[in-house]
């Protein structure tokens, strides 16, 4: 599948929350803890987009039973898992609006801890997050396993879910480093 | 007298901060949702009239094999009013409740008349009443008209009412579907048309003219048959 603009646009919100984290480990103190939540801030910004672009091909392929704005053929495609009607929803709920429900939990967590990161709640919100973040995880793990074993001609593999996917894996893992920065007194 | 002061730790703010990044979390997702709005507008999925038919998948019977059934893959979703296409006629029924039993003999009738412009589906679900155990043998039964004891309870699927079906049957046993359809009881039947937009419910009595029945509702939308 030829890489689309919205991808590449997700690859790079991807890669500047990473480098993000990257940055912010090398960093002690408060500046350290600042570029850590903005890293986790870009992290569940990429996944609310991914999200809600993800709910856009759902309300596509439920209107013209096609979408142009993934592919709905081969191994890499969207067509065959947002567009499978017996997996496409939680409870009757799709997937995407799912993912922008959860991401906008954590952008509020993160944000709220960005804003005022020496609040009285700032502890209990560090741990909010990462428990937030791994409460998601179970459902990535299942999404996986339906796109690579259970949806119409698995395995498939839809991008733009992955993304939302490695969003949440991100988020989680800055969520645990600045829980530990609050634990263990490097927060500022 | 000087005192010694200890280093203070950092406080917060005095407001409260959380409101602020709730409104800007809500203004940010509100955003997002707009622009999908914008993209690709929300689409009614249900079985109320002018919805979009719920899709389903499961294994049907055409009288062969058990096979994979979609319902879109019926759908035409570029068809226009007065254009080409069949309507779908969805009928939900379990094979041991009496009423469904009888309307066997109608829906052969119907299907007689109007099986080139309208696509007949009877999905089989299974009521949670006592006695209404029902199995892939019993659908195949009522279906082909085929000895087989345990339609309608406790009658031989071979008397059921009217001739053998030769429209698909569907094994919706495990009342996967019967959900998102709002499934009032059995039978059920709702007339699509040829794009999977709900035409006639029966449950919307209002929309449609004094006691219209199906077969009225066949003449009506489909037109001559």
């Amino acid at each position: 599948m030829a890489l689309d603009i919205p991808l590449i646009v997700f690859t790079v919100g991807l890669t500047i929350a990473s480098a993000l984290a990257v940055q912010a480990r090398s960093k002690e103190g408060e500046d350290g803890t600042r570029t850590m939540l903005d890293s986790g801030l870009v992290f569940s910004i990429v996944g609310l987009i991914s999200s809600g672009w993800t709910y856009a091909i759902h309300n596509s392929i439920l209107d013209s039973g096609e979408t142009t704005m993934c592919a709905s053929k081969g191994l890499v495609q969207c067509g065959s898992v947002i567009g499978d009607p017996d997996w496409n929803n939680l409870f009757g709920i799709p997937w995407g609006i799912t993912g922008l429900l959860s991401f906008s939990l954590l952008f509020f967590l993160f944000l709220s801890l960005r804003m005022d990161m020496h609040a009285k709640w700032a502890e209990s919100f560090t741990t909010y997050s990462l428990l937030a973040g791994l409460a998601g995880l179970p459902f990535v793990v299942f999404l996986v396993f339906v796109e690579l074993t259970q949806v119409e001609g698995a395995p498939h593999i839809c991008p733009f879910c992955t993304v939302a996917h490695l969003s949440l894996i991100g988020f989680l893992i800055v969520a645990y480093v600045v829980r530990e920065r609050k634990q263990s007194g490097m927060w500022a | 007298m000087a005192r010694r002061r200890k280093a203070a730790a950092p406080k917060g703010r005095d407001n409260d901060v959380r409101l602020m990044a709730a409104l800007v979390t809500f203004g940010v997702t509100s955003m997002i949702l707009m622009a999908v709005m914008l993209l690709a507008p929300i689409v009614k999925v249900g079985p109320s009239e002018g919805e979009l038919a719920p899709d389903f998948t499961a294994q049907a019977y055409s009288g062969g094999q058990w096979e994979d059934f979609r319902l879109s893959d019926l759908f035409n979703r570029s068809w226009a009013p007065d254009g080409d296409g069949n309507w779908i006629l969805v009928q939900y029924i379990d094979t041991d409740c009496p009423y469904c039993w009888s309307e066997g003999e109608l829906m052969g009738q119907l299907h007689l008349q109007w099986n080139q412009k309208v696509t007949f589906i009877t999905v089989v679900v299974e009521l949670e009443i006592q006695g209404h155990d029902s199995s892939r043998d019993e659908i195949e039964g009522f279906r082909d008209k085929t000895s087989f004891d345990g339609c309608k309870t406790n009658s031989n699927c071979a008397d059921r009412p009217g001739n053998p079906h030769s429209w698909v049957y569907i094994d919706d046993l495990n009342a996967r579907t019967s959900g998102d359809w709002e499934l009032p009881g059995t039978p059920f039947s709702a007339l699509l048309q040829p794009d999977g937009t709900v035409a006639w419910n029966p449950q919307q009595p209002g929309n449609h003219p004094d006691g219209e029945e199906m077969e009225g509702a066949l003449q009506r939308l489909v037109g001559d048959s």
